[in-house]
């Protein structure tokens, strides 16, 4: 009985490196796609159409992601466009939905319950069911190939009123509730007690917030035409078109620069990330 | 007592004006013929019909819930296998590695990985068909053939989305209670029957979880398809999101864009209620 335990014991451990051996290999291949991205943009030129590309660049050439700065599309403006977009939009949503997530959980006035169940629809709605009347109201108010006019419809978001709306509401109010009876303003109680019982929740919120909109790439691409107004996502589209006849690895440099602060985001903060996105459960 | 408003004020206005109003325009928008420079003339049902007769219409409909489907079972089963892997003890750097590649596609937008899949997928310098044929496999015409170029898309999405997946999983599978698992074994019974009678019952409402939302997700594609394909060869590849951006801004039929996306809205709508219906069985059972 002992002996056989001890086996069956034993057979496991065995089992179980197995497992892990395979889930390494599998690891190892799901990176590939970046791997191949980062050593292919530091190729030197005579290298380009090496077959197979190598895992590990000869040397570390920088003259590729000089070719992307100096080529005709405006690639440091595009670059500053997603930065400008997807901070301004980060900022907003943090502003806009914790009031109205403060409001939702601590205050009480009529309509509140009706109010936050029409917010909660907007969970349903597609991208694709707003974007023509968006698209045909930017063309009247000239907001089309405007990265302001990205940042204006990202500025709030249900998913984000709903999120931080529930986590206040985990937390306790009797502070609130005592700042109430001392007779302390709703703006000052906001500001001094609630918000900073909110902070764990906010930072996953920028994170999902900044990535997500860092990401977008539908809105974008219908309503940005123009390079000078472009982001990242929908211009490598078009890098991609351009150097077609080209070098690979100029392309592959200008795509290490754009995925660079999500990668560096989620390294160091994997596990803020990893929870952020699966609760909202935002496909990037 | 009315400070509440002022507070939700931002929020409710951005709201109104960015998906309220737009959603209400777009359902009146599909109802009528709309002309950029003349306006909109009231059409009925005109778009409707149109789509459900139209043959090219009813194809990429058929492309999508096919893509849907393909995406769906792989992304959630692929997803199930990893985590049930990945469900035992290992050192922390292991861990952190292991989401680290499992869960780097899902953050990064499927418009630049997408790119550097369309080079690995490349009939004559892609290092797909490199391998192949240093085994001595034929070439494979990946994005170029019709035959292929569906599957070639499944197989990057399941590349990319398969990792959240597999982490929503991996926590459910944490719930399982050890007790009755430790039980089980002690009885004898084998590592199938443990999973088929006390794993799946268990995470079951998890995994239905996963199903709709991939479901929603994989209706709604758009990046990685219009970048390996941009929805060729012909239509074979083409989905609801291509076809309503070619149909609004390439030939400007925006009342028809207008009630292919009121399509989509009554797709996505028809999962919620069933996740709706759904959830509430579990929570009674």
């Amino acid at each position: 009985m002992q002996t056989r335990s001890m086996q069956t014991r034993q057979a496991k451990k065995w089992v179980d490196r197995a497992i892990i051996a395979v889930l390494l290999l599998m690891g190892i291949l799901m990176l590939m796609p970046f791997f191949w991205l980062f050593s292919m943009s530091f190729r030197p030129a005579p290298e380009a159409y090496k077959m197979p590309p190598s895992f590990f660049p000869p040397s570390f050439d920088l003259s590729n992601y000089q070719t992307v700065l100096e080529s005709s599309v405006p690639f440091l403006k595009i670059y500053w466009n997603s930065l400008y977009v997807a901070v301004l939009v980060t900022i907003g949503q943090l502003i806009t939905c914790t009031l109205a997530a403060f409001a939702y959980a601590r205050l009480r006035f009529p309509g509140r319950d009706s109010l936050f169940f029409v917010m909660l629809i907007g969970l349903m709605f597609p991208a694709q069911v707003t974007i023509l009347p968006i698209y045909l109201g930017y063309a009247k108010l000239g907001l089309l190939n405007n990265p302001l006019g990205l940042v204006l419809m990202g500025l709030t978001s249900s998913f984000g009123v709903f999120m931080l709306r529930q986590f206040l509401r985990s937390q306790p109010k009797e502070l609130e509730e005592a700042a109430l009876m001392d007779g302390a303003g709703y703006f000052k109680i906001f500001w001094r007690i609630s918000l900073p019982q909110l902070m764990p929740a906010l930072g996953a919120l920028a994170i999902i917030t900044f990535t997500g909109a860092w990401n977008s790439y539908f809105q974008p691409r219908a309503l940005i035409e123009s390079q000078a107004a472009m982001t990242l996502p929908i211009a490598m589209d078009l890098l991609r078109g351009y150097m077609s006849q080209g070098n690979l690895s100029v392309v592959m440099a200008a795509m290490s620069m754009a995925i660079l602060p999500v990668v560096l985001l989620f390294l160091v903060a994997q596990k803020m990330v990893i929870e952020g996105v699966t609760f909202s459960g935002i496909r990037a | 007592m009315q400070a509440g408003y002022i507070f939700v004020l931002p929020s409710i206005l951005l709201y109104a004006a960015f998906v309220l109003a737009p959603v209400a325009i777009t359902i009146i928008l599909s109802f009528t013929y709309y002309d950029i420079s003349f306006g909109a003339d009231w059409v009925g049902f005109e778009n409707y019909v149109r789509f459900l007769t139209e043959p090219r219409s009813l194809e990429i409909f058929w492309n999508t819930l096919r893509f849907a489907f393909l995406a769906v079972s792989f992304n959630v089963a692929v997803g199930l296998i990893l985590a049930l892997a990945l469900n035992r003890a290992m050192p922390k750097f292991l861990l952190y590695f292991f989401r680290l590649a499992f869960f780097l596609p899902v953050i990064i937008s499927a418009a630049f990985v997408a790119v550097v899949w369309s080079y690995f997928y490349s009939v004559d310098f892609g290092v797909i068909n490199y391998y192949l044929g240093q085994i001595g496999l034929p070439q494979v015409p990946w994005l170029s053939s019709s035959k292929f170029a569906m599957t070639s898309i499944v197989i990057m999405d399941v590349w990319k989305n398969t990792g959240f997946f597999m982490i929503i999983l991996i926590a459910a599978l944490q719930g399982v209670p050890r007790p009755i698992m430790d039980a089980a074994s002690m009885d004898g019974a084998s590592a199938w029957r443990r999973f088929g009678r006390i794993t799946l019952p268990f995470i079951s409402p998890v995994l239905f979880f996963c199903i709709v939302f991939a479901s929603i997700g994989a209706l709604q594609v758009f990046e990685s398809i219009m970048i390996l394909t941009g929805g060729g060869p012909g239509d074979s590849t083409r989905s609801l999101s291509i076809y309503l951006v070619d149909e609004a801004f390439g030939s400007f039929e925006l009342g028809y864009a207008a009630a292919v996306s009121v399509i989509m809205m009554i797709l996505v709508l028809i999962i919620t209620i069933i996740q709706i219906i759904g959830s509430r069985r579990w929570v009674r059972e």
